[in-house]
Parts: C-alpha cells; sequence; structure tokens
C-alpha cells in the first residue's frame, strides 16, 4: 500500500507529504477515461492542468468554497485510493488544508467517504478510500467528488498540483466472476 | 572493349564488389549504350539494395528481361502496380502459350506477380499465379509456402509428385540435350537459339524459359529454383552462389552434380552465348559465370567469347541472387522480402534470408565432374531460394540455347561433356528428381498441415524427415511452431532451442519462440533471447517482437508497445508485429487503437487467427456479444483445434444467451485438449447460469483434480454451495479460496460473500 503516515478515523487526520510517488504494482490509474470537471477556475489555471503530470503546473479556483473537483466515470468503478500533490512551501495560503472525499451515482446523491486534514504538506499525499471491513476495500461509485473545505492560513482560493485515483486492475479476462491464479489457467486464458 | 568490360562487372559482382561493379557498369553504359547493359547496370544496383536507382534505370523497357528486373525494384520500393503492369502488359493476351511468353522468368514472374497480388488483395489471382509457378517449376518452393499461407495449397504428393517429376526430368534432359547440343552441335544450339534469338525481346525469355524446363530439372531440391538459381547465379553472380559452392552435397546432390552441373554449366554458357547472339562476338560462356569459380573463368577464357550477353549475365546475375536471397527470405517471413529476393536483392536479401533459414540454405555443392565446360560446375547450390533459381536456370537454360552465337567456345568446353556423361546423366535425373521431390513432398505436406493448424499431423509428417534434414533450423522451428499451436509449450520450447543451436544466426520463427517463452514466463531465457536477437540483426522485426514480449512479461505495456511499433516499422508486411501491438494497446485499454492493429494484420494475412481472437475480446469486453462471437467464429473456422478459440466462443455465446449451442462448444473445447482447465471451469459457469446446480458442482469436483490449486475454483464452488444453501460447505470453500491467494479485488469480494452468507443472493449485487 502506499506510505502513509498515519490512518485515522473518519474525522481530523493529519497527514504530511511525501517526495515521491509510490503505488502498489496491483493498483491501476482509473481516471484516463473519466470526466473531470472543477466548481471554478482561473484562466489559464483550468483543470487539464490537473492531469498534465506536471508538478509545475497547478489548478487555481476562483470562487467561493469549498472548491470542488468532479470525476465522473463511464460506468461503476472500483476506486481504492487518491492521491494529491499539493506543497505549502510553494502555494502557502493556497495549500488545501480541509478535503474531503464523497461518492455516488452523480450529483445529486454524493455521500461522503473520508475526511483527511492536512498539515502544511509537501508532496504526494495518500489517501486511502478502503473501509476497515475487509468487505469495505474498494468504493464501487459511479462518480468521485473531491472538496476542498478550507486552505491554509485561511486563504480564500486553493492551488492543487496533480490529482491521481487508483483502483484494482480489471479482470483480464472478461465476463469472468473471479480472476484466476494457477498457472495452468492462466497458460490456456488467452491467445497471443 | 565491351566484353572485358562486362567481364569485370561481373567479376566484381560475383566478389561482391559492387561499387566497383557500378563503376565499371556505367561506363559500359556510357561506351556502349544497349538494353542489356542497361540491365546489367540494374542489376548492379539492384545487388547493392539501390532499387530506386534500378527503377529510374529500366523505365520503360520492354525487354522481358527488363520489365522483370524493373518489376523487383517496383516491388522492393513497394510500388505494386507498377510492378504488375512491368509484369503483365495489358497488351498481350493472356493464352496459355504467350503467358509463358508475356510472364518475364516463367515461374519466377509468375511467383513475383502471385506475390503482388497477395500484398494487393487479390487472393484468386495470387493462388493462380503461384500454382502456375508452380507447375513450371516444382521447385518452387516459395511459391507453394505461399498458397499453404493463403490456405489454398493442394496436397504435397499432389503438388510433388509425377508430373513434377517428369517435368523434372525433361528439364534435365534438356539440359543434357542442351549441353550435348553445345558441345556437339552449335548447330542445334544455332536452331535453339536462333529460335530463341528470333526477337530481342523474345528470345531471352524463351531461352530463359526452355532453361528454366532445364534447369528445374536439375536442381533436385526443393529450393530446387534456387539451385536452378544457384547454378544460373553461380554463373552470373559471385557472391551467394561462390558460398554455395562449398557446401557439401548430400548424397542426393552427389548423385544430381553428376548430372546437373554439365547442363547447369552448359545453361550458363549458353547464357553467356545468347548475348552473343544479340551481337556478342565473345564467348558467352564467359559471361555466364562470373559467379562460378575459377573453372568457370577458365571456361570462359577457353571459350574467348568474352562478352556475355549482358543481358543473360544480369538477368541471371540478378535472379541468382534473388534467388538466393529469396530463399533465405522465403523461408524467414511472408514478408515481400523473399519475393525481392527474386532478383535484384540479392545481396541484401540473401543476407536477411540466411538469417531467417539456416535450415533452408542447403547449397549443395555440384561437384564438376562432368562439367560440360572445362568448367567445372562447384556446386549445385540447392539452396532455398526458388524463385530465383528458377529464373535463373531458366535464364541459364535459354542462354545455353541462345549459344549459337558461339560454337567454338562452346565445343571447346562441351567438348569435355560426353554422351556418355549423358546418358548417365539421365538416370541419375532420374533419381535425383525422385529423391528431391520425395523429400520436398514431405516438407510441403507437414507445412501444409501446420498452416492448417492440424498440428499433431504435422508433426508426425516431419517425423518422417531423414535425421540430417530433421535437425535444421528451419524444420525445427516449423516444429516448434507446431507445438506451440497445440499448447505445449514445453516441447516448442525444447524444439525451438534445437532450432538456435542447429543455426544460431537464423531468425525465422523465433518471434514464436518468444511468445513461447512469454507464455512459460521465463523471463530470463526471454531476454537473452531477446540480447542475442538483436545483436544478430537490429533490423529484423523478430528480434524487436521478442524484446517486446520481454517487457510485457514485466507488465511494462508501452515499452512493449513501442518495440512492437519498431518491428512494424522494419517491415509493414509482418503480420504477427502488428497483432501484438494490438494485445499491448488491449492490456493499455486503448481498445481504438487496439482494433486498428488487429486490422492491419488481418489485411495483411487474413488466416492470422490471433488476430481474430484479438478483435473477439475486445468486443467481449465492450460487451458487443455478436461482433464478439462473429469474430471468434472466425478465428474458429480457421484453426478449428484450438481449445482457447472454442473455450471463448462458448463465452460469447453464453453471453449471447444461447447457452445450448455455448455447452455444445465447451464440450468440444474439453474434448480438444485434455489439459485445458478453461472449458470445464466455464462450462460450470454456464449450467450455474442455467440454475443447475448439481452438474456444475459435478464439473467442478472434476477440474479440482486438474487444478487442485486455483482460488476460482473454490470461489465459485463456494458461489454455488451457497446459492444451494449449503452453508457449511459454501464456508469451506470459500476459506480454501481465500487460503490460494486470489487478487485483491476478489478477496473483498469472497469476503463479503462470507460476511453474507446467511443473506438471499438477490440482496447481492457483486457476487
Amino acid at each position: 500500500m502506499a506510505t502513509e503516515s498515519s490512518e485515522g478515523e473518519e474525522e481530523g487526520k493529519m497527514i504530511g507529504g511525501n517526495q515521491h510517488l509510490v503505488v502498489d504494482e496491483d493498483l491501476r490509474e482509473m481516471a484516463k477515461k473519466a470526466a473531470w470537471s472543477v466548481s471554478s477556475c482561473k484562466a489559464g489555471n483550468g483543470v487539464l492542468l490537473l492531469r498534465d503530470d506536471n508538478l509545475d503546473t497547478y489548478w487555481q479556483s476562483d470562487g467561493a468554497q469549498p472548491h470542488l473537483v468532479n470525476i465522473q466515470f463511464l460506468k461503476k468503478v472500483k476506486l481504492q485510493l487518491v492521491v494529491i500533490y499539493v506543497d505549502f512551501k510553494l502555494d502557502e495560503s493556497y495549500t488545501p488544508s480541509k478535503i474531503s472525499i464523497r461518492a455516488g451515482d452523480g450529483f445529486h446523491n454524493l455521500k461522503e467517504m473520508k475526511t483527511v486534514e492536512l498539515v502544511k504538506p509537501t508532496g504526494w499525499v495518500y489517501i486511502s478510500l478502503s473501509g476497515n471491513d475487509p468487505r469495505e476495500t474498494f468504493v464501487n461509485t459511479f462518480m468521485l467528488q473531491i472538496a476542498i473545505l478550507s486552505n491554509h492560513l485561511n486563504g480564500r482560493d486553493t492551488h492543487v498540483r496533480q490529482i491521481k485515483v487508483y483502483g484494482p486492475p480489471p479482470n483480464p479476462i472478461p465476463r469472468q466472476p473471479f480472476q484466476f491464479t494457477s498457472r495452468e489457467f492462466i497458460t490456456y486464458s488467452s491467445v497471443r | 572493349m565491351e566484353a572485358i568490360l562486362v567481364d569485370s562487372v561481373l567479376g566484381s559482382l560475383r566478389h561482391f564488389l559492387h561499387r566497383n561493379a557500378i563503376f565499371i557498369c556505367e561506363r559500359l553504359c556510357a561506351e556502349f549504350p544497349s538494353e542489356t547493359n542497361l540491365q546489367l547496370l540494374a542489376s548492379c544496383y539492384l545487388h547493392n539494395n539501390q532499387a530506386y536507382a534500378a527503377y529510374y534505370i529500366l523505365k520503360g523497357t520492354q525487354m522481358a528481361q527488363s520489365r522483370y528486373l524493373f518489376a523487383i525494384s517496383c516491388f522492393q520500393m513497394d510500388l505494386l502496380t507498377e510492378a504488375e503492369a512491368a509484369l503483365c502488359p495489358v497488351n498481350e493476351p493472356g493464352a496459355e502459350v504467350s503467358s509463358k511468353v508475356y510472364i518475364p522468368n516463367g515461374a519466377a514472374g509468375h511467383y513475383l506477380l502471385g506475390l503482388i497480388y497477395r500484398y494487393t488483395d487479390r487472393k484468386k489471382s495470387a493462388i493462380h499465379h503461384f500454382k502456375q509457378a508452380l507447375s513450371l517449376d516444382p521447385l518452387l518452393w516459395a511459391a507453394y509456402e505461399e498458397l499453404c499461407l493463403l490456405g489454398a495449397a493442394e496436397e504435397a504428393t499432389a503438388v510433388f509428385g509425377e508430373a513434377a517429376a517428369l517435368c523434372i526430368q525433361k528439364q534435365h534432359l534438356h539440359h543434357g540435350l542442351a549441353s550435348q547440343n553445345l558441345q556437339t552441335s552449335i548447330e542445334d544450339r544455332n536452331l535453339v537459339s536462333g529460335r530463341n534469338l528470333s526477337s530481342e525481346d523474345v528470345s531471352p525469355r524463351q531461352l530463359k524459359h526452355i532453361h528454366a524446363n532445364n534447369l528445374r530439372e536439375i536442381p533436385g531440391n526443393y529450393h530446387g529454383a534456387a539451385m536452378s538459381g544457384a547454378t544460373a547465379s553461380q554463373s552470373l553472380n559471385s557472391g551467394p552462389s561462390s558460398t554455395a559452392f562449398y557446401h557439401t552435397p548430400s548424397p542426393m546432390v552427389a548423385q544430381l552434380s553428376g548430372v546437373a552441373p554439365p547442363p547447369l554449366c552448359r545453361n550458363v554458357q549458353q547464357n553467356g552465348l545468347n548475348p552473343s547472339t544479340v551481337g556478342n562476338d565473345s564467348s558467352p560462356r564467359s559471361t555466364v559465370n562470373p559467379t562460378i569459380q575459377a573453372p568457370r573463368r577458365k571456361f570462359v577464357d577457353e571459350g574467348k567469347l568474352r562478352k556475355i550477353s549482358g543481358r543473360l549475365f544480369s538477368d541471371s546475375g540478378p535472379r541468382r541472387s534473388t534467388r538466393l536471397a529469396g530463399e533465405a527470405g522465403a523461408n524467414t517471413n511472408p514478408s515481400g522480402t523473399t519475393v525481392a529476393g527474386n532478383g535484384t536483392i540479392h545481396s541484401s536479401k540473401y543476407l536477411g534470408g540466411a538469417k531467417s533459414s539456416s535450415a533452408a540454405f542447403r547449397s549443395v555443392t555440384v561437384r564438376k565432374g562432368q562439367t560440360l565446360a572445362n568448367e567445372s560446375f562447384d556446386e549445385g547450390t540447392r539452396q532455398e531460394v526458388f524463385d530465383d533459381s528458377r529464373s535463373y536456370i531458366s535464364a541459364a537454360t535459354s542462354t545455353s540455347t541462345s549459344t549459337s552465337g558461339d560454337p567454338k567456345s562452346l565445343e571447346q568446353d562441351e567438348a569435355t561433356m560426353t554422351i556418355g556423361g549423358v546418358i548417365t546423366n539421365t538416370s541419375k535425373i532420374i533419381n535425383g528428381a525422385a529423391e528431391v521431390l520425395n523429400l520436398l513432398r514431405t516438407l510441403g505436406e507437414g507445412y501444409r498441415l501446420s498452416c492448417m493448424y492440424r498440428c499433431q499431423d504435422a508433426l508426425d509428417v516431419y517425423m518422417k524427415l531423414p535425421h540430417k534434414h530433421y535437425n535444421t533450423g528451419w524444420v525445427l522451428s516449423q516444429i516448434g511452431k507446431a507445438y506451440f499451436e497445440l499448447v505445449d509449450y514445453l516441447g516448442a520450447d525444447r524444439a525451438f532451442s534445437s532450432a538456435r543451436q542447429a543455426s544460431p544466426y537464423s531468425l525465422e520463427g523465433m518471434d514464436i519462440y518468444s511468445t513461447v517463452l512469454y507464455h512459460l514466463r521465463e523471463d530470463m531465457k526471454l531476454s537473452y533471447l531477446a540480447q542475442e536477437l538483436i545483436s544478430t540483426d537490429r533490423l529484423a522485426p523478430q528480434s524487436w517482437c521478442a524484446m517486446g514480449n520481454c517487457y510485457s512479461l514485466q507488465k511494462d505495456h508501452e515499452t512493449a508497445l513501442k518495440n512492437f511499433q519498431r518491428a512494424v516499422q522494419l517491415n509493414s508486411r509482418f503480420a504477427y508485429a502488428h497483432t501484438l501491438c494490438g494485445h499491448e494497446y488491449v492490456a493499455l485499454e486503448y481498445f481504438e487503437n487496439g482494433i486498428k492493429s488487429y486490422q492491419s494484420a488481418l489485411r495483411i494475412d487474413d488466416r492470422h487467427y490471433n488476430s481474430w481472437y484479438g478483435l473477439g475480446m475486445i468486443c467481449l469486453r465492450q460487451e458487443k456479444f455478436e461482433f464478439a462471437e462473429h469474430h471468434f467464429r472466425m478465428a474458429f473456422q480457421i484453426n478449428p483445434r484450438s481449445s482457447v478459440i472454442l473455450c471463448y466462443l462458448g463465452t460469447a455465446l453464453h453471453a449471447l444467451k444461447r447457452s445450448g449451442e455455448a455447452l455444445y462448444m465447451m464440450e468440444k473445447a474439453i474434448l480438444a485438449d485434455k489439459k485445458n482447465p478453461l472449458p470445464m471451469y466455464e462450462k460450470a459457469n454456464i449450467l450455474l447460469g442455467l440454475d443447475n446446480f448439481d452438474e456444475a458442482l459435478e464439473v467442478l469436483e472434476e477440474l479440482k483434480e486438474y487444478a487442485p490449486r486455483e482460488s476460482s475454483v473454490y470461489a465459485l464452488m463456494g458461489k454455488i454451495y451457497k446459492r444451494r444453501n449449503m452453508y457449511d460447505k459454501a464456508m469451506l470453500h470459500f476459506g480454501i479460496a481465500l487460503d490460494l491467494k486470489p487478487s485483491a479485488a476478489d478477496v473483498a469480494t469472497i469476503k463479503a460473500a462470507i460476511e453474507k452468507l446467511h443473506v438471499p443472493d438477490e440482496i447481492e449485487d457483486n457476487l
């Protein structure tokens, strides 16, 4: 699992930041084909910069709080991890401090999954979506919303440099209830 | 002066000094502009891999040999329409006889035309021309190979049977006679050549044709064409033939050598002589054999006919080279390189080809023995270059026939040929032809069966080969491919590694070997193979395919994709590279690009069932079940014995709710390959879908024996027990499933199922 400083309860977690993005081998970035939108943005710092793999560019909001980043998927997907790159040293009062992650079928029935509180983060912040129950390892949803409720030093607008969303890889064999584990099954399961 | 220049050019070509040859040839053309000399210049450029130069030189020429060389250069430059126009001028009718006339170089021309039709999607015409080529020259293996790839090959016994034997014998005897004529009566030759030489355009062709016949008989190999070409090319081309000269002849060859060389020699001479008719007074002979080593030179000197009609030489030369190249190439890929081999791409092809089939390249050195002329036909190089040899031989024969020009030289040379020798030759020819055809028959049948994916039969046929042929790179690669199709990856691994030991420089089939290692998950061996292949030939698509497979095994799909794309760039006619690109796109979930790649692969070779399978899988993922079923069915029609394809066809049918048919397919899949556990698992799935719990459980119990460590089996059983409300058993099986370490997603699913064990199924959505 991604290196996390602490895993707490639903509310009031304080998480640092990592310089390097280290994600488990068996997690896949899920949001390449999703529709991304934001509640507001400054000209020249739009939503594209959240996904451009460039840590120098950032999205800057331009409206009232909470600032929202909405991710809508084509079909229901299993999500496990959200990773955000924020940097207090560079962004100071623009750095988000309280983030809430919500999921649901659409704008009308989003339910809060997790809330984290950041303290001067510099780097990648890993937010796991799993619950304690092994049944709840994944969040199965059509839509994810990342809400920035407040910033450091009470800043109004926020800078977010990069966001990535991870989930389990799909079954390489479509239409199978379970994935195959043994050599014989895997060998015979495809033609190359 | 012309003769000296021509001789020098031929000598340079023989010694691979292409730039020298080009320079001298340009002087020759400046001094004595004639179409023959232009042909020689074009063939020099083709030897030097400058097809574009040959293209410009020969554009607009009408002589048969010029048209043939022009077609070769167009083919190499990928200008297929022009190549086709050159080979079949529209104003000539397609009558039986005239077809032999207007398609330059007989069998080789037909073969080249067939390839052009194949790559422009006119399958029927392609098949027709390949069959023509085979009928003109039964030893044109490349044509038979193409027929197999197109799925239209007749049984090898028919193709390489009686008619072929007669053909070869006739050719051979004709050669013998021709040589006799050369030796004894120039008049005969004159007649023959006179006939041939009636018209500039016609004569070379006819001569070639006649020669082709003669030559056909001579070469015993399959690669027969190569042989004839080899001999012919020997005279003309220094390169490959020279090397061929020194191969140890097989017994068959030895037999044939007695027979073959003389006629071939003669042909060569005749080639030389033909040009003479065109106006050289020097002995044609001399021209004929630049490739033949010293002895030939001797011959030439003796003949005093220095001037070899450049035409003949150049013709044979490139032909030979192409042939040689072609052969080499022929065995490697279905790509056009083989074809190119035909004439121009001699050197390049040859080098490239050599890699492809070590086995193929069995040059038999025909001992001079009874060389007609003083020179000894050193070798009846039997190469697998089929096309070339044929054309070459035909050229050679034609030249010989047309050697009316130089009776004297011929007489001198031929004098050595005795009638007695001819008589012995005849019987030897018959024996030799029979042996060659026997060998070709076995190999041809094996190849045909493996192209039809009747792999077990193909393996049985290959087992009948004599040991020395079996242990060659080409045959072992074919055996490896057959095991691969049977999903016996260990057997394939063994066969391919023996193939690598037999011919470490050969790249034929190495892409399949890399896939075998991928399936076996042997990443060390695979990376070693890839490194070796790249260091052998950085410009071969197989090397990059192997490299790509290596990265794909390590799940680095983007780098793997880059490597496969490189392979595609190197040879866009290599269907498997496209398919592998498609697989990587699918792994990266770029489905549109994946579809495009699979479709390109199918455009090149629509019997490539892997691409049909790939398209079916994409449709299955996108839930387009009718399309999925269609694609899997196409794959099934091509390869009806693959249990994997059957299994997926069944899955698609089940998704379409045609469960009866689906079950039937699963049964067939289970029968097709006992070791494949998937059909049984799918069958259980289908039965579960039909609410047939007991049968499903039975099947899964049986499956437990086959694959005791597969967690999904236990998970499915747990699911079924849950539906039957047998909670203890369900719990037990879920527990075992979890113990067997399924993937994270499945762990979650199974644990959720355990929690909700006592909750009726309707509430769950996931399980």
